[in-house]
């Protein structure tokens, strides 16, 4: 009977395990992350936070493929990589190579240019009605969370708009799974200026005081509703100058943080405080000894006005240049970025210099040579090269304020000078000899928006 | 519940009441090996169609009381000979048995279910079974998947790289999976191990990009192979539905070796050997043209001073040309008695690798103990601790950091002097962002894994009569993975001075958590002269990973610890559970030996699939007919001929997150962010399914000395899962999708036997041929291409009607979905493998295999950074005559597009060859006495020659690891070893 009391054991201890059903499973939710949903209703004010510096967070997203990618579309500058020959054959457009669908840098959902903007344009939505389907806030705390929400959009769907530019871009992107039609430049544009006046409009019903969420670092002095309104103005101030809506462009400075006689440096950054966040991507250690490294393009050294303090400032001259061969040439970077003192320094996504040279550009547009020379000598004499002495003629003013431009703005995380050239029509003053590559106009929709369409289509 | 407990023990109650045998007559013999005539000890005897028998003593001798005054069948059969059948009365009650080895393995026991198995001759699949002496008994093998190559048709394994320590992909019968690794099931001693590339960080701190370009081990790598007594390939979901879920890929299922009745043996063995690089490719030399045409104007200055100096160094021999010495030391002890059996094995493995400062090493220790608690209840028990220590350096891909040899030795010439001069100062590397002698001297890339691998099994016979058996079997494990992993660049290197923060430490912890359980009953019963298995059973099994990545830069002179960092980041914090249950039933069928046949089904239940409660069924049937064993078949030249067809379904699990639409942390400016996450999860989302069919022909001739197997087989997949790309303009990028279709078609073809079989001389051989074609057949999104790195360096084209190894590229060609061309397949056109054996004058044991794959083409990016260069071996001659160096044109003209870096990667190797030498044992027992029982001497290869076309260091290898896809892309990688070893075995 021994034997049979262990065999009776052995089944208990069996039945035992059974017990405890082996074939019954637990849920298991999202153990690493919250779902979605969690906000879409009743979210509570921290959650309204973590949203809003989560679009913050997507409001940087377009820095780095924008700044290195479209500056050396706009040879501002190359950005030399030993490592992947790519970002010179590819992005120069050596050996004629121009931009596909699915082209290197920015695959098939057109990266930082593209995908990371509507990623911001996302997030904003989802804030709005985060914001919109709870009672936790007063309304005009619902007003400025709005209101910020739609002054980034604005800012976003510049940049696919102006990566594509006559290709068009979808602007009803609310519904993931059914996004509306392309439209064309001027009808996107017209979207901007639309929801900048939006923002604008429920910034006024936000009240007058502290924004009522905590911003970043990167909106340091810009912290009450009126403060980042101005902000908006200056926003807005830009996408007017791209719809050539001059008026609107003067207009929307009296409103902005503009200040003729103030800090050219002045305005709203995106912030890079390194771990857990991010380093300053365009942070690069004077004279490392790499062979990745954005580089100034030597056409703006050779351009330059001598003694110009923004050369001096923002550029740094190697001791030992960095050299890529390629396939076409070799390119020699002899001078580095000087702006970034660190690798958590801020990188300001639009600045009182810019303010200033739109004010100029508005005036000679508006064929007022007078106070456009004003605002020129403002950006002049702030660079240490006197007054302007040239002709005042519309299109002489408009060369000089472009000059002014390329090196005022030069490098910043949007691609200027390859906007500017392309807004007057003259990217073929865009110099390619330094490196024999094509100067683009253009990229085509990504691949990505291709296949939606045939995939709905289907 | 409890009522079927009652019962059972009621069963039990009966059974040891009702255990005397009426005794009638007495059947006595004894059982020899027909070649040697040596006494075969524990050959089975038993009586046919009964449960009835017993087993030779140690001198081949045997009794048996037959239970009626009838004629029996007795069935004599003994391990790895052929089981022969004879007719016993009372008048003929002596038998003295000659068994024949089994040449052909016609005996050999393969597992077919989760709990129950069949002998090859009635095995109406094609199972590929490799024994302990196949795997590991020709030479040294530093892990178990490398031990298979060319030994399992149907089976395409691929090394991704030479660093020691593993890293190697196994597909079954081609792609079954768009997405993840589609690598097969591996289950060790019932444990579902985890097999899984894990994260080491090299990708990330080398700036190469996602862990899949860490190079890291799988970690089948740490099982010592020579713990393996046989493993089983089941190759498809016709012989792997049981399985469910997960079989996808194919099951790999590792028997380990267990203790023997009889007196205790003690083994031990020692192999030293050494490595040295299999293939190395010269680097180019340079003239002063040559300078003066790669450099432009300002630099040529500085070079040419660099060159007169005179100095030459070859960069490829220098970093890869080293000896490495290679150990591995094992102790078994095994034995036991009838009630407890043991098998002990220690085992330490220390391999240097051929690039300095890099190695393997493995301490594993094995207790497998088996023991009879009642007659009817038997416990097994294996245990498994493993430790690997592995360094695999810095090869492979990179971004801007120079944290690869390859990658920057690529570009600097071989008059400029990298190495560190008297004061132990690194030169700065003028062509390059970093110095790699200081790499190789001073950086880390180190992975230490803990393991505990432990499995149990309880059989229990609940009740036994002459015709028929129930029996209980409950078994389980745990696998148990602990891994740090530190990868590290010190302050002083070149790339991290230039660095805002130099130094840079990652520190990764994984812990992963397998368990699985299992309860079966097998009842085997008869009903006439057939004989019926019914097994019913459940499974369950939960898996739970947890991996911790913290970094630091800025580090403090000489420290790694991550308090020493003035930047300290928490670079990954990442959970996974995954909880799965199944149940099955399986109804076996064997009519005389003659007609086989098998029904079974499986349910199964993940917490994966988007409805973790929806059990989805696994059927599968197989029929096997032995014409031979018909009375109406005159056995002459044919002595074994079986027509098989099976057909089965099984599942590929859905990857973990799938379901999931997260809202991710993001930090900015000191806050913590919430972001939509640009994946849509898939609430809807199914396993991919897959269908197999698959028939043959299994033959044996002249007296199954001679084998042959062949096998076609159509795998049809479906819900294959790929991501759905979705309008990006909507803020979302991605949603898994089910939509995908892909089909497998093939063929296997084995012919092996026993060429000479004489008294001092044995050839054995065998030749394997195999093929798959994969095709998609259903895409059900638009065409796209991925994978690699994008179209003008070639790329994989997914579209209705081709094969998803397609390798496209530019220039654009509209003629093609996708609109790039066509530049080639990794699909392999054939395999085939050789592989021979000879014993002679019984001593004397040579062995060799020789693998051969035809076709399959790489896309070697190598040669691209090395062009990039000017580093190719002839890469200033000019084939053409037109000024223009080869290494600025390589075809096809016009010499810029994706094709010129597709290569066929075709080769021959001699993977494995071993001589080994018995020492008479006259001779060992003249010299020791009686104190050494046994000793054997030997020398032996691995990856002795290869012969390949390729540019390349090995046409095997994969910079991503193991993919379905894009697992053929080179990119300076760690040069394949060619491994020389000397043995000794000494057996007391």
């Amino acid at each position: 009977m021994k034997n049979t009391n262990k065999i009776l054991g052995a089944l208990a201890m069996s039945a035992l395990i059974l017990g405890c059903n082996p074939l019954q499973l637990d849920t298991i939710d999202d153990p690493n992350n919250p779902s979605i949903e969690s906000v879409s209703s009743n979210a509570s004010r921290e959650q309204i936070q973590f949203l809003l510096t989560g679009l913050e967070f997507r409001h940087r997203g377009y820095v780095t493929n924008v700044s290195q990618a479209w500056n050396t579309f706009g040879r501002e500058v190359w950005y030399l990589n030993a490592s992947d020959p790519r970002f010179q054959t590819d992005w120069l457009g050596q050996a004629g190579r121009t931009p596909d669908r699915s082209y290197f840098g920015f695959g098939n959902t057109g990266a930082g240019s593209w995908a990371a903007p509507y990623q911001a344009i996302n997030q904003a939505n989802v804030l709005v009605t985060a914001a919109g389907n709870t009672n936790v806030l007063s309304p005009e705390e619902t007003s400025a969370v709005t209101g910020f929400a739609r002054m980034i959009q604005g800012y976003q769907f510049m940049i696919p708009a102006n990566f594509v530019y006559d290709n068009g871009i979808r602007i009803d992107v609310t519904a993931p799974l059914n996004p509306g039609p392309f439209v064309n430049y001027d009808v996107a544009l017209d979207h901007v200026a639309n929801l900048l006046e939006q923002a604008e409009s429920s910034f006024a019903a936000a009240g007058a005081g502290e924004f009522p969420f905590t911003l970043t670092s990167g909106f340091a002095g810009f912290t009450s509703v009126p403060a980042i309104r101005q902000v908006n103005q200056a926003i807005l101030a830009r996408a007017n100058a791209y719809r050539n809506n001059w008026q609107g462009v003067l207009t929307a400075l009296e409103g902005s943080f503009m200040n003729m006689s103030g800090n050219l440096q002045a305005g709203p950054a995106h912030p890079f405080t390194g771990p857990p966040d991010a380093f300053n991507p365009l942070y690069y250690v004077p004279d490392a000894a790499v062979n990745t490294i954005i580089v100034v393009h030597p056409s703006v050294l050779a351009d330059a006005t001598p003694g110009d303090l923004r050369v001096a400032n923002k550029f740094f001259e190697r001791e030992i240049p960095v050299t890529i061969t390629t396939d076409a040439t070799p390119l020699v970077g002899t001078h580095q970025d000087a702006r970034w003192p660190t690798n958590t320094a801020p990188i300001p996504f639009i600045r009182n210099e810019e303010l200033i040279l739109l004010k100029a550009e508005a005036h000679a547009n508006l064929s007022q040579p007078e106070l456009a020379v004003e605002a020129i000598n403002v950006i002049r004499n702030a660079a240490g090269i006197g007054a302007y002495t040239g002709p005042t003629d519309q299109a002489s003013l408009i060369s000089e304020i472009l000059y002014q431009r390329r090196y005022s703005l030069w490098a910043e995380p949007w691609g200027h000078r390859w906007i500017d050239t392309r807004r007057y029509d003259r990217l073929d003053e865009i110099s390619t000899a330094f490196d024999q590559g094509t100067i683009f106009r253009q990229f085509p929709h990504p691949q990505a928006e291709l296949n939606w369409d045939q995939y709905v289509g289907n | 519940m409890r009522e079927i407990y009652k019962l059972f023990s009621a069963m039990v109650l009966f059974l040891l009441t009702t255990g005397g045998v009426w005794a009638q007559y007495t059947v006595t013999g004894s059982v020899v090996d027909e070649r040697t005539g040596e006494p075969l000890i524990g050959a089975n005897i038993l009586i046919r169609n009964t449960t009835q028998g017993t087993v030779t003593d140690i001198d081949g001798n045997f009794s048996l009381n037959v239970s009626t005054n009838e004629d029996v069948s007795l069935a004599i059969s003994s391990l790895g000979y052929l089981s022969q059948n004879f007719t016993v009365s009372p008048t003929n009650t002596t038998l003295n048995v000659r068994l024949r080895e089994d040449a052909t393995n016609l005996e050999e026991v393969v597992i077919t279910g989760l709990a129950s198995n069949v002998k090859r001759s009635n095995l109406a699949n094609a199972v590929s079974s490799v024994s302990a002496r196949e795997l590991t008994g020709t030479t040294t093998i530093q892990t178990t998947d490398g031990a298979l190559y060319g030994k399992v048709a149907g089976a395409t394994i691929r090394s991704n790289g030479g660093a020691p320590g593993g890293g190697m992909s196994i597909q079954l019968r081609g792609i079954s999976s768009l997405t993840g690794a589609s690598q097969p099931l591996i289950i060790v001693d019932g444990v579902y191990i985890n097999n899984s590339f894990q994260r080491t960080g090299r990708a990330t701190v080398s700036g190469a990009g996602a862990s899949n370009q860490d190079d890291g081990a799988n970690r089948l790598a740490d099982l010592n192979p020579n713990d393996i007594e046989s493993i089983e390939v089941l190759k498809g979901p016709s012989a792997a539905a049981i399985y469910g879920t997960r079989a996808n890929a194919g099951v790999i299922i590792i028997t380990t070796k267990r203790g023997a009745e009889g007196r205790t043996r003690v083994s031990f063995s020692q192999d030293v050997g050494f490595a040295t690089p299999l293939r190395l490719l010269g680097v180019d030399d340079w003239s002063e043209d040559k300078i003066n045409f790669f450099f432009p104007e300002a630099r040529r200055p500085i070079e040419l001073e660099r060159f007169r100096q005179g100095v030459r160094i070859d960069y490829e021999d220098y970093f890869y040309n080293n000896t490495a010495l290679l150990t591995n030391t094992r102790l078994n002890v095994s034995g036991g008695t009838d009630k407890t059996k043991f098998f002990i094995s220690g085992n330490i493995t220390n391999e240097d690798g051929t690039v300095r400062n890099t190695g393997f090493e493995r301490y594993s220790i094995r207790a497998n103990i088996d023991h009879k608690i009642t007659n009817s209840i038997k416990l097994g028990v294996s245990s498994n601790y493993i430790k690997s220590d592995t360094d695999r350096g810095f090869t492979g891909n990179q971004n801007n950091s120079g944290a690869s040899i390859g990658y920057s030795i690529a570009y600097v010439p071989n008059y400029f002097d990298l190495r560190p001069d008297a004061n132990g100062i690194y030169p700065v590397n003028p062509y390059f962002s970093e110095n790699p002698v200081a790499v190789t001297d001073h950086a880390v890339n180190n992975s230490d894994v803990n393991r505990f691998i432990q499995a149990f099994t309880l059989d229990i016979d609940l009740f036994k009569t002459s015709r028929s058996f129930l029996k209980a079997q409950v078994a389980g494990g745990v696998d148990f993975l602990q891994n740090t992993t530190l990868v590290y660049l010190p302050e002083f290197l070149q790339f991290q001075r230039g660095q805002a923060n130099p130094g840079d430490a990652l520190w990764g912890k994984q812990e992963s958590l397998n368990t699985n359980f299992q309860a079966a009953l097998v009842y085997n019963w008869n009903l006439g002269r057939v004989n019926m298995n019914s097994q019913a059973g459940l499974v369950r099994l939960d898996f739970k990973n947890d991996a911790l990545f913290n970094r630091g830069r800025g580090l403090a002179p000489g420290q790694r610890n991550l308090q020493q960092a003035s930047v300290q980041e928490i670079n990954q914090q990442f959970f996974s559970e995954v909880q799965e249950a199944g149940v099955f039933l399986q109804q076996e069928a064997n009519f005389d030996d003659k007609i086989i046949g098998t029904v079974g089904i499986r349910w199964d239940k993940s917490t994966l699939n988007g409805d973790p409660n929806l059990f989805y069924a696994f059927p599968r049937a197989s029929l096997a007919v032995n014409l031979t064993n018909f009375d109406f078949w005159n056995p002459t030249v044919v002595s074994q001929l079986k027509p098989r067809i099976a057909y089965g379904e099984t599942a590929g699990p859905v990857a973990f997150g799938n379901t999931f639409t997260p809202l991710e942390g993001a930090n900015i400016g000191g806050l913590l962010g919430s972001v939509v996450s640009p994946q849509i999860g898939n609430r809807q989302i199914r396993p991919e399914t897959a269908q197999e069919l698959e028939f043959g022909l299994d033959a044996n001739f002249f007296n199954n000395r001679i084998g042959f197997e062949a096998t076609y087989y159509i795998k049809n997949t479906q819900n294959n899962i790929q991501n759905l790309n979705l309008a990006p303009s909507t803020g979302v990028i991605i949603t898994p999708s089910n939509e995908a279709e892909l089909q497998n078609k093939g063929i296997e073809l084995a012919l092996f036997g026993t060429v000479v079989d004489k008294a001092n001389f044995r050839w054995f051989s065998r030749v394997l041929y195999w093929q798959n074609r994969v095709n998609l057949t259903r895409l059900g999104i638009p065409t796209y291409t991925a994978g690699a790195f994008g179209s003008a360096l070639g790329t994989f084209l997914y579209a209705e009607g081709y094969a998803p190894t397609t390798i496209v590229g530019t220039p654009a060609d509209p003629s093609i979905p996708g609109g790039f061309t066509v530049w080639g397949n990794a699909q392999p056109d054939f395999n085939m493998s050789f592989y021979n054996s000879f014993n002679i004058a019984r001593n004397f044991e040579l062995s060799f295999l020789v693998d051969w794959r035809q076709g399959g083409d790489n896309i070697n990016l190598t040669s691209f950074l090395t062009d990039g260069g000017g580093t190719t071996r002839g890469w200033f001659n000019d084939d053409t005559g037109d000024g223009i160096p080869n290494g600025r044109q390589r075809p096809p003209a016009p010499y810029n597009n994706a094709g010129r870096w597709v290569q066929d990667a075709s080769f021959v190797k001699v993977r494995e060859v071993g001589l080994f030498y018995t020492v008479p044992k006259a001779t060992v027992s003249q010299a020791f006495g009686g104190a050494i029982e046994n000793i054997r001497v030997g020398t032996s290869a691995n990856n002795l020659f290869l012969f390949t076309k390729y540019e390349g260091y090995d046409p095997e290898t994969s910079t991503f690891g193991a993919q379905a896809v894009a697992n053929n892309v080179d990119i300076a990688p760690y040069p394949t070893p060619r491994r020389i070893f000397f043995h000794l075995t000494v057996d007391f």
